[in-house]
């Protein structure tokens, strides 16, 4: 499903990605313990931020566009937690300066002047901007914003937590390991995390006054400068320019599911027996035999035809069989092929990490479901940014069904970009005319 | 039209044998003169129970007006919906299917709310999350099973055309069966004690039937259900409870022994058999203009079929079912020999539930699925009489 295809008009914030993936093991090895002299650092700063944010707001209502000084300070604060967010979660190598310059740091943001915004957005800023921080904690903004506090026996306890979010903190936790395996973050896993820090900190601008664009969750759009991974053998396809939605059958969306949710649990249990023979299958012949294959296919085919109608990525019913190309959102699945038996043998403990990257960008379906739930009700369409982001999640699950349920010995690739087809032999070609 | 004639006449014939069969009881045949209400309900209680009856009268009618009207707009624009669907022709009708009572419940939940306000004011319980959130989640249960009986009628639709409500009616009568052998099994609750249950299965020959207390429920009531080995007796908890006494108790325990020792359930599957094989032609027959039952642009129509022909039968409906409800309440005279008991239940009844002695008539065909209180005080004074009659 290409999402790149209906292109938007750039969001004035935009995340700057100039990383190798190349990581130092030692400073990853230390990474949360180097970070503490920062992390007091942006706590003071968002202390002072709180007064600069609360006048900017009266002057911008007011005026109907920020102070340029206070612009200014807000970019720099911003920026600054960028440049941390990058730097704790793995997305970036170097240790961050403390000023949040623009163009010093691998991880940047580009910002907008400061213009004019309109009132009643201003006005009812900290309301509109409730969604996307609801989102953004699931991805992995909301840095010290989340200053809050937590009782616990020792009184009320003040603390700048840093960075949250389960997409970005899952994948930095799974590229720990990695790193320190390899001495590079592999390119799905920071390609997530960027996405989720580049989504807070749209979130953010928008809370913060830098502009009164609402943030925009398209992962393509947020990631349009970083080189595509190449395509993974499971994939979407299908219409991404369609987002028209009937109200009564999304206000009735998830009653309407309950049929199809009980026909997938009863399917869900043959196919596991399914899956058992076939391990057994590819463990001995190293190919997966093709009648189950075409079986648990269909599964996880059906599978995603569900999950798209329930967590709003596609608007129609859909049937309950499992065929190819009867929905709008579909998935392509390779033939039976020779598969490795050590990844066979192993397959579910391999899968584990892609376990919980998968339940940490299902956090994220259900919020953006959520949030689509509303906005499709009210206009008849689902938002691009969420539906895309949607689809993300879904194309990421579906790669994991595939190779848990062996159709595939790929792994799942974290990557919110869609990969990008193998360049074209032009020698090949030429042979073969 | 000629040869088909004789089938007709012999199937008819058959239909009100077996009415006959079904209608015959142990009910005595009486007549008494029609009590006063005046004399058996304080004025204050008749006042209130009128006034109630009234608004929930309204109410009904409401609800009533508001399903009639949607499901006939849906079932001339309803058709528009398939658009919204990927799922072939079955898939399609069950979101139809599901779409158009998901409207109903829509149109429904004012006068469902109406309804709770209306039974706080007469100090009635009520739940506002009941009427809405709940309704809700019942109304995914309403969707599985509507998908599901979908599935079956358009699958046989599809594969023996006009005639598969030949094949559809005793699919559900079947169903039906499984669902009253299988529900009691599914309602849990806890079990109920007290000296007098043995003594009663014994005197109504159904012994070693579990009776238990289900919590949760706001009214006054009890039901019998179950078949064979699951028998089961449910009182609501408020019946166990003051104001109501053990001898209430037993009267209402006994009421319901006496429907398993009558078969009333197995009666009820009966009745519901007669009924389902008309009712199955009767949408068969409405649907074939658009196509017959296998293609989705039917099921709007059939919906609304089913709807019209379900309120049609509803005076039938209520006729057996008093019946069947006034010969538990002789079996219960029986075998308590103690009219006393009954005719203070049914008193209580009056002031607890706000319910209506003397209806109107219309009340009466469309809503009493129960002998009035009235008509079930006099059943215990001709108890008194007729055991007087009987004894030595």
């Amino acid at each position: 499903m290409n999402t790149a295809m209906a292109a938007v008009d750039a969001h004035p914030v935009r995340l700057v990605v100039e990383d190798d993936l190349e990581r130092n093991r030692l400073t990853v090895f230390f990474r949360l313990i180097l970070a503490i002299p920062q992390l007091i650092w942006i706590s003071i700063w968002t202390i002072g931020m709180i007064f600069v944010v609360i006048v900017n707001w009266f002057v911008t209502l007011i005026a109907g566009s920020p102070a340029p000084t206070l612009h200014r300070w807000t970019c720099a604060y911003l920026r600054y937690g960028t440049h941390l967010n990058a730097y704790l979660y793995l997305v970036a190598n170097p240790y961050p300066g403390f000023t949040g310059e623009e163009g010093e740091y691998p991880i940047d943001l580009k910002l907008p002047e400061p213009g004019p915004q309109k009132r009643w957005k201003t006005l009812l800023r900290l309301f509109l901007a409730i969604p996307a921080l609801v989102l953004a904690s699931a991805l992995g903004g909301g840095f010290s914003v989340g200053y809050g506090s937590s009782r616990g026996n020792g009184g009320t306890r003040y603390s700048a937590a840093g960075s949250r979010g389960a997409l970005s903190l899952t994948c930095a936790v799974l590229g720990w390991f990695a790193i320190l395996a390899r001495g590079r973050m592999p390119k799905g896993l920071r390609d997530a995390s960027a996405y989720g820090i580049g989504y807070g900190a749209q979130a953010l601008a928008y809370l913060l006054l830098v502009t009164d664009r609402y943030p925009d969750a398209d992962p393509t759009a947020m990631l349009h400068e970083v080189d595509r991974p190449p395509e993974h053998v499971v994939r979407l396809v299908g219409n991404a320019d369609d987002l028209r939605f009937s109200r009564v059958t999304v206000f009735f969306r998830l009653l309407l599911a309950v049929p199809h949710i009980v026909w997938l649990l009863l399917w869900g249990i043959v196919t596991v027996f399914a899956v058992v023979a076939n391990w057994f299958v590819t463990l001995f012949r190293g190919t997966p035999a093709r009648g189950l294959h075409g079986f648990i296919t269909r599964y996880v085919r059906y599978t995603l035809h569900v999950y798209a109608f329930v967590y709003l990525v596609a608007n129609p019913f859909p049937g309950f069989t499992g065929e190819e190309g009867l929905y709008p959102i579909d998935l392509v699945v390779p033939e039976p092929t020779r598969q490795n038996r050590w990844k066979t043998g192993f397959r579910l403990i391999l899968a584990f990490p892609a376990f919980l990257v998968s339940a940490a960008l299902g956090y994220g379906l259900l919020v953006a479901a959520v949030l689509t739930w509303f906005v499709a009700l009210a206009r008849g369409a689902a938002p691009w940014g969420l539906r895309n982001y949607s689809a993300y999640s879904l194309r990421y699950q579906a790669q994991v069904n595939a190779y848990v349920t062996l159709l595939t010995d790929a792994y799942p690739h974290a990557s919110p970009l869609e990969g990008a087809p193998e360049p074209q032999d032009d020698f090949a070609e030429a042979a073969a005319a | 039209m000629s040869r088909r004639l004789p089938l007709l006449a012999v199937l008819a014939a058959a239909w009100a044998v077996a009415v006959w069969l079904l209608w015959r009881s142990s009910l005595p045949a009486y007549h008494l003169r029609p009590l006063d209400p005046r004399t058996l309900f304080s004025p204050q209680v008749l006042h209130r129970a009128d006034d109630y009856s009234d608004g929930a009268r309204l109410l009904w009618l409401g609800n009533v007006v508001a399903e009639l009207v949607v499901l006939g707009v849906y079932a001339i624009y309803g058709i528009r919906f398939a658009r919204e669907s990927a799922a072939g022709p079955i898939g399609t009708g069950m979101l139809l299917g599901m779409l158009g009572f998901g409207l109903v419940w829509a149109a429904q939940l004012p006068v469902g709310v109406l309804s709770v306000w209306w039974r706080h004011r007469y100090g009635l319980d009520g739940s506002y999350v009941q009427a809405t959130i709940g309704n809700w989640l019942a109304l995914a249960g309403a969707f599985l099973f509507l998908s599901f009986a979908l599935a079956i009628v358009m699958g046989l639709a599809r594969r023996i055309g006009r005639w598969w409500w030949l094949a559809a009616a005793p699919f559900f009568i079947g169903l039906a069966i499984l669902f009253a052998f299988v529900t009691p099994w599914l309602l849990g609750g806890r079990a109920y004690h007290a000296p007098y249950v043995q003594r009663l299965e014994r005197v109504e020959h159904v012994q070693h039937v579990p009776v238990r207390v289900l919590d949760g429920f706001d009214e006054p009531n009890a039901f019998a259900t179950g078949l064979g080995v699951s028998r089961r007796v449910f009182l609501w908890r408020p019946i166990v409870v003051p104001p109501f006494t053990p001898r209430m108790d037993e009267f209402v325990l006994a009421h319901e022994l006496g429907h398993l020792a009558h078969n009333h359930i197995w009666k009820s599957l009966a009745w519901y058999a007669l009924f389902a094989f008309p009712g199955a032609y009767l949408i068969a027959l409405a649907t074939r203009r658009r196509g017959g039952m296998g293609v989705p642009e039917a099921v709007p129509l059939a919906i609304f079929v089913l709807v019209v022909l379900q309120l049609l039968q509803l005076p039938l409906q209520n006729v057996i079912s008093r019946h069947l409800e006034a010969e538990a309440d002789w079996s219960a005279l029986r075998a308590t020999h103690d009219p006393a008991a009954g005719r203070q239940l049914f008193e209580l009844f009056g002031s607890e539930t706000l319910e209506d002695p003397s209806p109107p008539w219309w009340d009466y065909v469309l809503l009493e699925n129960h002998p009035t209180l009235l008509q079930r005080i006099e059943m215990t004074q001709y108890y008194r009489t007729y055991a007087a009659a009987q004894s030595p």
